[in-house]
């Protein structure tokens, strides 16, 4: 199948740095923020991500399924965590250096250890409040208590870069809105 | 597996003479360099193993606090600040306050104000886990050790545990009282013979050894009665002489019948029998990990895992088991991470590392040419590492000098391994299964000079044959097997920069040998001395010191024992060698 041809669509008031790699049929919503030095690969199917995401640097996300590969909003993608997940939901966050492999969907509140890697040959979907956490990728429920606050700080955060990071970094415009 | 070089520790033994290394319980005297120490009272390594310890401060590595060693037992040598261990995956806790309530709809309110709100409670940051999922919260983020503290107290073990100090509490005072205790200390016989007690501190000297001999005497039911002659002979008498027997105890009973302990959850028994026939997720078990740094007994149930308290760590000081001089000592404040004394082994004896360079190119080797190329081999030669028998390899020994003076080294292979070393493999090996060359006359290794490490650019080779010619003589008795992949010159000074001094030696390895290629290396070293007394103090230290006959009076010898470790000899049938 031949690639698609490179199309992005980025919200007026989503910030994506000049240095990122595009690739693809790419949409990002409103709020999101993307660092230098991200990766985003849309190889064949497109990849369409939410709003107040924060994309941080050397981040890659890679789409190598046909269907469009949705992220939902509010997530947290921290530095070199590696995202082939073809379904993303709300409020997750991917901790620095960890890999999720294509065959696994990640619903909403999920919160990926730093430097776990989940790669099962099943598919199979990560529940809401599920951690995954230790050099072993062991698992548990989170209550959910505390969620608010944490919600809160991850609002903030996004709006003190959407503030700060076009101060320091030029800032890219898509295509169209 | 990286070659290493371990040292040997005497531990005040006879026979300096250290164990063959293929032994598996040789490895408690070899250790790595960094972690030994230097008595310079004996002239002497000592190890952790010999030294004796002290605790000099007792500390939360959590906030850093520095517990009063009084406080230590009463707080049972955990943090008594607001310090907690997940129960789950032991990171360390924190206080959050609860969100405000929500709205109910299932979809977030965000933004909102952060003020959080009571009830407070531990949370996990690493695994999530929180205190209010095994019902614990408090109404304030403040002295949360004491809040819960009932927890920790309501354990039945715990209770059991104060009931029996209780118990005793009566005649631990009475054997307290200020004259019985220095003199049962200091007259340890007079206990033996209560008759003969004319004085009153004998009377009370003697009151808890005969509590414990009446409580040892006292009928165990279902246990045959014994009673020894003696024994009764002598609690009788020691009732004759007082009106009221103060010797004797009450009968401790216990809080709860330990066979049904674990019915509270003290752990064992029927009822975790019960819990385990039912368990149908292996998660609900809580692991031993979890369970394991727990002051009593728990729960084997996950759900029942408590928080903890942090446990405290020590500062300790570390004495010359001799001389008892201090060979290292910690500063008190537990941020600092200073030493007042700090006498180790790493600045008197020459640091050593091997390597093989047919497996990785050092950088001498690389910078001089010697190695292959050096990224593409450096990936590749992953094959290479092992040690394959019918082969010889030349390896690289370092030496690095921490003194401000040059000193002479000798080396020397005494041939503790060889004679034994058959036994190791299952294979009646009758030979032995390498040998060893290493440069056997005398070389210098430059002294330290702090200059040294800043112009690490400028490298200085001295590998003129003039100065070093005799050295490398014996390297041509053992080549007619060896494979020429080693250099012309493989035994002796390769290389001389700063104050390191590189030589080589070379191993020939039998066809029969398996197992880890290891070797005693007997290192012996002459240096300027300061001190003009030669110390004889260090009797059983091994490590021999004597001032030099042939050398200036001001010198003196040390020498210590290695075992180097080439690593893993491994059989190959790919090797299609014409001599293999
Ligand atoms: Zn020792
Ligand atoms: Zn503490
Ligand atoms: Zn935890
Ligand atoms: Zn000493």
């Amino acid at each position: 199948m031949a690639p698609t041809r490179d199309k992005f669509t980025i919200h007026s008031r989503a910030v994506v740095c000049q240095d990122v790699e595009l690739r693809g049929d790419i949409t990002i919503g409103a709020g999101t923020i993307v660092h230098p030095k991200a990766t985003i690969y849309a190889i064949v199917g497109p990849i369409v991500i939410g709003s107040n995401c924060i994309i941080e640097e050397s981040v890659i996300i890679v789409n190598r399924r046909k269907e469009i590969m949705r992220i939902g909003d509010d997530n947290l993608f921290e530095i070199g965590c590696r995202v082939d997940s073809p379904a993303v939901g709300n409020f997750n966050t991917v901790s620095t250096r960890a890999r999720i492999h294509h065959t696994v969907r990640v619903s909403n509140f999920c919160i990926i250890g730093a430097g776990c890697l989940l790669a099962p040959t099943e598919d199979e979907v990560l529940g809401d409040y599920t951690m995954v956490y230790g050099p072993a990728a062991e698992r548990r429920k989170w209550s959910g208590r505390g969620r608010v606050q944490e919600a809160d700080l991850r609002r903030k955060h996004v709006e003190y870069l959407r503030e700060m990071l076009p101060k320091f970094n030029r800032v890219r415009r898509g295509d169209g809105m | 597996m990286t070659p290493s070089v371990q040292y040997h520790c005497p531990c005040l033994a006879s026979a300096p003479v250290p164990p063959p290394p293929h032994l598996p319980s040789s490895s408690y005297s070899f250790h790595p360099l960094h972690t030994l120490f230097f008595c310079e009272e004996c002239d002497a390594i000592r190890c952790n193993r010999c030294v004796s310890v002290e605790v000099s401060t007792y500390y939360c590595p959590n906030c850093l606090f520095e517990v009063p060693s009084a406080s230590v037992r009463a707080e049972k040598n955990r943090c008594a600040r607001n310090c907690f261990m997940c129960p789950n995956c032991r990171n360390t806790l924190t206080v959050v306050a609860s969100d405000p309530p929500d709205t109910g709809d299932g979809r977030l309110t965000v933004p909102v104000s952060t003020v959080g709100e009571p009830p407070f409670y531990l949370y996990c940051n690493h695994c999530r886990w929180d205190s209010a999922e095994v019902g614990i919260v408090f109404e304030k983020p403040t002295g949360l050790a004491a809040q819960l503290q009932r927890y920790e107290d309501s354990a039945p073990d715990s209770l059991e545990f104060d009931r029996l100090k209780e118990h005793f509490e009566p005649f631990l005072r009475a054997a307290s009282l200020p004259s019985s205790l220095s003199s049962s200390m200091a007259h340890p016989g007079s206990v033996v013979h209560p008759s003969s007690a004319a004085h009153s501190h004998h009377l009370h000297s003697s009151s808890i050894t005969a509590a414990a001999s009446a409580a040892l005497a006292r009928d165990i039911p279902g246990v045959g009665k014994y009673t020894p002659s003696l024994a009764r002979s002598t609690s009788a008498r020691a009732g004759r002489d007082r009106s009221v027997n103060k010797d004797e105890m009450a009968e401790y009973r216990s809080r709860l019948d330990i066979t049904n302990a674990s019915v509270v959850g003290g752990g064992g028994g029927d009822a975790d029998v019960e819990f385990i026939k039912r368990v149908e997720k292996i998660s609900s078990v809580a692991s031993l990990e979890q369970r394991w740094g727990n002051s009593w007994a728990t729960s084997l149930r996950t759900r029942d895992i408590r928080p903890q308290r942090i446990p405290l760590h020590s500062k300790r000081s570390k004495r010359c088991p001799v001389c008892t001089h201090i060979l290292i000592k910690p500063e008190q404040k537990a941020q600092s991470v200073r030493y007042k004394i700090k006498l180790v082994a790493a600045n008197y004896l020459p640091a050593i590392t091997v390597a093989l360079p047919h497996t990785f190119p050092t950088p001498e080797t690389v910078k001089r040419g010697l190695g292959k190329p050096a990224s593409a081999s450096a990936a590749n030669d992953r094959s290479n590492v092992a040690l394959h028998p019918g082969e010889s390899y030349s390896f690289h020994l370092a030496l690095t000098n921490p003194l401000y003076d040059p000193i002479q080294v000798r080396l020397a292979t005494p041939r503790v391994h060889a004679t034994s070393s058959s036994s190791g493999t299952q294979e009646k090996a009758r030979r032995p299964p390498f040998g060893v060359s290493i440069p056997t006359s005398t070389f210098t290794v430059a002294a330290f000079a702090e200059a040294w490490e800043y112009d690490e650019d400028e490298e200085m080779y001295w590998t003129d044959e003039e100065e070093f010619g005799g050295v490398g003589s014996n390297r041509g008795s053992r080549n007619k097997e060896g494979k020429s992949k080693a250099k012309a010159k493989s035994v002796g000074v390769l290389e001389k920069r700063a104050n390191t001094t590189i030589v080589g030696g070379e191993v020939i390895i039998g066809k029969e040998a398996r197992g880890r290629l290891k070797f005693i290396m007997l290192v012996q070293y002459t240096y300027r001395s300061d001190d003009p007394v030669p110390s004889e103090s260090g009797e059983g230290g091994g490590a021999d010191t004597k001032a030099s006959t042939n050398k200036a009076p001001e010198t003196k010898t040390f020498e210590f024992y290695t075992v180097i470790d080439l690593g893993e000899i491994i059989p190959t049938k790919l090797d299609g060698d014409p001599d293999g």
